[in-house]
């Protein structure tokens, strides 16, 4: 009782704003933000040195802008990545509008299936398709090529996928998914009056959905554009999969090579610059996306109330509807899937035949080096757990600050929050190499530790988790919490009993998600992993470079079927906080 | 129980500052029911949200039952979790996760030093049964209807036997009928309890009905204080005379005073002529003023010709029927009177009538 008193009476006298899990909060929101912005600082201040930090014979320089602005390889980089991502725009929207619309707005047959199909094949990782399509399209051992070739007795392969046009297709297929999510619920909370009335005002029906739809989604229909390129500008595992060998580069595969030469020492300068380079463009896009996003309010078409749109009925075209949805699964997932297998169960690859069926084997499986698989199947395990836990705990104590307290600047908190979202990842792991390599080294060694992995795949998720924590605190009314501190809870009671209760769904759906991004996670450990810190996507990564696409295919599997139980959980919580709309 | 000394509290927001509380001082006394009217973004309940510790004020001191909670010259503050308080929020803030007992031991959870289980349990139970839900402890609190909730809320903010209640607009989420109900029952409860009590509202009937004492608040100032009646019956400034009720205006300037300074008369020259009038506050000859008074004592007669004292002839212009009275405009020169009838007042739009406006209630103000 009697520190109690104590307690209240420095309290009073000190006339303090924060108690203990308040300043816990803001210290962890500054920390993280600290984090954010070294990172960046670090190859912004690489970017103009020569030399090794630290050592006193370090220059500051302009060569590496010099050198990079009067390269013409840069340009043609430049125009293969705004290429690769205008063609994986395309194809994304061509592919998810309609789907979106079928789903939403007509009677389309079994659409739990394909709600449910889409939700996997957002989760399938990037690099386990571009594997597949290799073994069917590679000039040299693609076997639809081969097969062609033997057929009509052609000299060349008729198709080329190693060209940006090919890679820009693959990834636009690849983000087919999300852009059908981004704009499915768009097209949801549109209220149908409009277009009823539009009706009633004597449109035919074609007509509404071009003169009124698509005007009225135009803001969100151009978010989630802007949103799809920026991730096809910073996309690295299909063009590294598809173009690294033939030397056509995107700009994250750019900077991996620069990186990681075939000869010679790296040039971290130049790595830094071009890292700068594209961070200034994706933060361009991404000021775009929030304009964008902005925008959308104007228009009023979300409005958040339970709409019951308009249903088309499909009649004849039904059966050229569902051809069409199931042409995209078997062409897009199915085939490049079933591809992996049959590459896995061969000891090379060869057209199916006679004398490829007698040598199927589960002999790559077999001959996997057991102690590797051993450790990247726990490192990923502990990433999988610490990582989605770490961001969720920062990103609760971001949302929180910059949506709950009055502390000044609080809306920078949230900017630097959304910086990883602009930032390409490639950047980021760039920087935390960099940092661990030249600063962090005598301090704290994390380099080949999984220590530097968290840092940055935690990093890297944070824009995502605190959209997440943000959106859930909007909607949970202020005198709720307020009504626990009346009732005698300080900080650390209402988060206890009455927040993180109330926002656990949003967390439990959160954590399993980015869980699942940290299993298929390429970018990032290409940059950083070691055989000390691999996670599996990362060996995978190296039996490609190896060229040994047996055993790639044969990880990539056990890494898939690995995943599966992680999927389903998700795909369960996911429909139980009506993420995933069954209707 | 509650005294605020020179309270100033300015929001900062992203379109500038506003300063939403000016100096305000008030007193409450132990047991009292205090109200604080007034219409949206006139402070009220910014002024409740800084007793509740809710809000940082600028400058002034705020203390509850002699203790002081915030000074800005002694720099005290107490968080709200230690001014031993109840409140009850506009949206009743029912925590949804939590059944109906868990809110109600919610307070006597945080209280220094816990009470053990069993008493909990016990004075969860009082306070349910004070507010007629026994018999629900184990129900998810969405399950509730809107006035459940309110109960609910209430019991939650009483239950720890705290040394003032605080209620920000707690029935304006109510309908109608419910509304009047609950106004009767929070303060049968609090006046049973004897727990002094501060009430936002921006309904007069809720002020008038239920306050002992209450004050008119408007741009972040206290207009008038006083018991209901004395407001009603007494208003110092137009504002007042507006907002509380209805009332006619005829601006105007003072011929004469007569009687003693506080209860005296005056004779007021008004575009629809001379009108003898009520003066509380004190004016000399020759100052502009504004007549007030309300429809409900303007009275009407038949024109029979002729002059009297406060008596003007008119035309009817408009009658609107309302059910339990006639609301009714007569023109009066290049006036528009309100007056209020009985519903059985047989008035026809156009006749040519004569408004009756007694002495004791025109009362004369300061423009």
């Amino acid at each position: 009782m009697a520190t109690i008193v104590a307690e209240r009476v420095t309290e009073r006298r000190q006339g303090l704003r924060f108690d203990v899990a308040s300043a816990g909060m803001i210290g962890l929101t500054i920390l993280a933000s600290f984090a954010i912005l070294v990172l960046l600082a670090i190859i912004f201040w690489l970017s103009f040195t020569e030399g090794t930090p630290g050592d006193p014979a370090l220059v500051y320089t302009l060569d590496h802008y010099r050198h990079i602005f009067f390269d013409s390889f840069t340009y043609r980089v430049l125009a293969n990545t705004a290429l690769f991502s205008g063609v994986t725009l395309t194809v994304a929207l061509a592919l998810a509008l309609p789907l979106a619309w079928l789903m939403e707005r007509t009677d389309f047959p079994g659409k739990p299936v394909v709600f449910t199909l889409m939700t996997m094949a957002l989760l399938i990782p990037g690099f386990a398709v571009a594997m597949g399509w290799v073994f069917l399209l590679h000039p040299k051992i693609g076997m639809i090529n081969q097969a062609l070739m033997a057929v009509f007795g052609l000299e060349n392969a008729p198709f080329n996928v190693s060209n940006i046009f090919s890679m820009g297709v693959i990834e636009g297929m690849n983000l087919a998914p999300l852009a059908f999510v981004m704009n499915a619920v768009v097209l949801r909370s549109m209220d149908p009056a409009l277009e009823e009335a539009a009706a009633m005002s004597g449109a035919r029906p074609f007509q509404a959905v071009f003169r009124i739809t698509l005007r009225v989604i135009w803001p969100g229909l151009l978010a989630s554009a802007i949103y799809i390129a920026t991730i096809g500008f910073a996309a690295f595992d299909v063009p590294a999969i598809l173009g690294l060998t033939t030397r056509i580069f995107t700009f994250s595969t750019y900077v991996f090579w620069v990186l990681s030469p075939s000869e010679g020492a790296p040039e971290y300068g130049n790595v830094a610059t071009l890292s700068v380079i594209m961070a200034f463009v994706a933060a361009g896009l991404s000021w775009a996306y929030r304009k964008a996003q902005a925008q959308a309010p104007k228009y009023a078409v979300v409005t958040g109330k339970g709409y019951r749109p308009r249903i088309a009925k499909l009649g004849a075209l039904k059966p050229l509807a569902v051809l069409f949805v199931a042409a995209y699964f078997i062409v897009a997932q199915l085939m490049p899937l079933l591809t992996l297998i049959w590459a896995a169960l061969l000891p090379y690859l060869q057209t199916p035949s006679a004398a490829a069926w007698a040598q199927l084997s589960l002999r790559n499986f077999q001959n996997m080096p057991k102690e590797l698989l051993w450790r990247a199947g726990t490192h990923t395990l502990v990433l999988m757990l610490i990582v989605p836990t770490v961001t969720l705990i920062i990103s609760v104590a971001i949302s929180w600050v910059v949506l709950r307290t009055k502390i000044r600047f609080r809306g920078w908190f949230d900017f630097i929050a959304f910086l990883p979202l602009a930032v390409p990842a490639i950047v980021f792991s760039v920087a935390a190499l960099l940092l661990a390599l030249f600063v962090l080294r005598n301090y704290a060694p994390i380099y080949g530790t999984i220590w530097i992995l968290v840092l940055v795949y935690v990093v890297a998720r944070i824009s995502y988790g605190t959209r997440m924590t943000n959106g859930a605190l909007i909607q949970i009314h202020k005198e709720l919490e307020e009504s626990a501190q009346v009732c005698g809870a300080a900080t650390a009671g209402v988060l206890y009993r009455v927040l993180i209760p109330l926002l656990a769904p949003t967390l439990l759906y959160a954590w399993i998600w980015i869980a699942l991004l940290t299993y298929r996670e390429l970018t990032l450990p290409v940059v950083i992993s070691t055989t000390n810190n691999l996670p599996f996507s990362y060996l995978v990564w190296g039996f490609v470079q190896a060229s040994a696409y047996g055993s790639a295919s044969a990880a990539a599997l056990i890494m898939l079927a690995l995943m599966l139980p992680v999927l389903l959980l998700y795909w369960f919580v996911a429909r139980r906080a009506g993420m995933i709309a069954m209707r | 129980m509650i005294e605020i000394r020179n309270l100033c509290m300015t929001y900062r927001t992203a379109h500038g500052e506003h300063q939403a509380v000016k100096g305000v001082s008030l007193d409450i006394r132990q047991g009292q029911f205090y109200t604080l009217l007034g219409p949206s973004g006139c402070g009220k309940t910014t002024m409740l949200r800084c007793v509740a510790g809710l809000e940082r004020p600028d400058s002034g001191e705020i203390s509850i039952g002699g203790e002081i909670v915030y000074s800005s010259e002694k720099g005290i503050w107490v968080p709200p979790h230690n001014r031993n308080i109840g409140m009850v929020f506009q949206s009743y803030a029912i925590w949804p996760h939590m059944t109906v007992f868990e809110n109600v031991a919610f307070p006597l959870r945080h209280k220094k030093p816990k009470p053990g289980r069993a008493e909990i349990k016990e004075r969860v139970g009082k306070a349910l049964a004070l507010v007629h839900l026994a018999g629900l402890e184990d129900r998810p609190a969405p399950y509730l209807s809107g006035g459940q909730q309110q109960r609910l809320a209430l019991a939650r903010a009483l239950v720890s036997e705290p040394r003032v209640l605080l209620l920000d607009e707690p029935l304006s989420n109510l309908d109608a009928k419910l509304r009047e109900e609950m106004r009767f029952e929070i303060r049968q409860v609090v006046e049973r309890l004897g727990v002094t009590t501060l009430f936002v509202t921006h309904e007069q009937i809720e002020a008038l009905t239920m306050s002992d004492v209450m004050a008119v608040m408007n741009d972040g100032k206290i207009v008038q204080e006083g018991a209901p009646a004395e407001i009603y019956s007494k208003p110092t400034g137009a504002f007042v005379a507006d907002f509380i009720g209805r009332s006619n205006f005829l601006t105007g300037k003072v011929s004469s005073v007569a009687g003693s300074n506080g209860s005296s008369t005056a004779m007021v020259e008004t575009k629809i002529g001379t009108m003898h009038c009520r003066l509380d506050v004190s004016a000399a000859a020759g100052e502009d003023v504004t007549v007030a008074i309300r429809p409900e004592n303007v009275a009407l007669m038949v024109d029979q010709g002729g002059a009297a004292l406060n008596q003007f002839a008119g035309t009817v212009d408009t009658v609107v029927y309302v059910g339990n009275l006639i609301d009714c405009v007569v023109t009066v020169g290049a006036e528009r009177v309100r007056l209020q009838l009985q519903p059985s007042a047989a008035v026809a739009r156009g006749a040519q009538v004569r408004l009756n406006f007694p002495v004791e209630h025109c009362l004369a103000l300061k423009q």
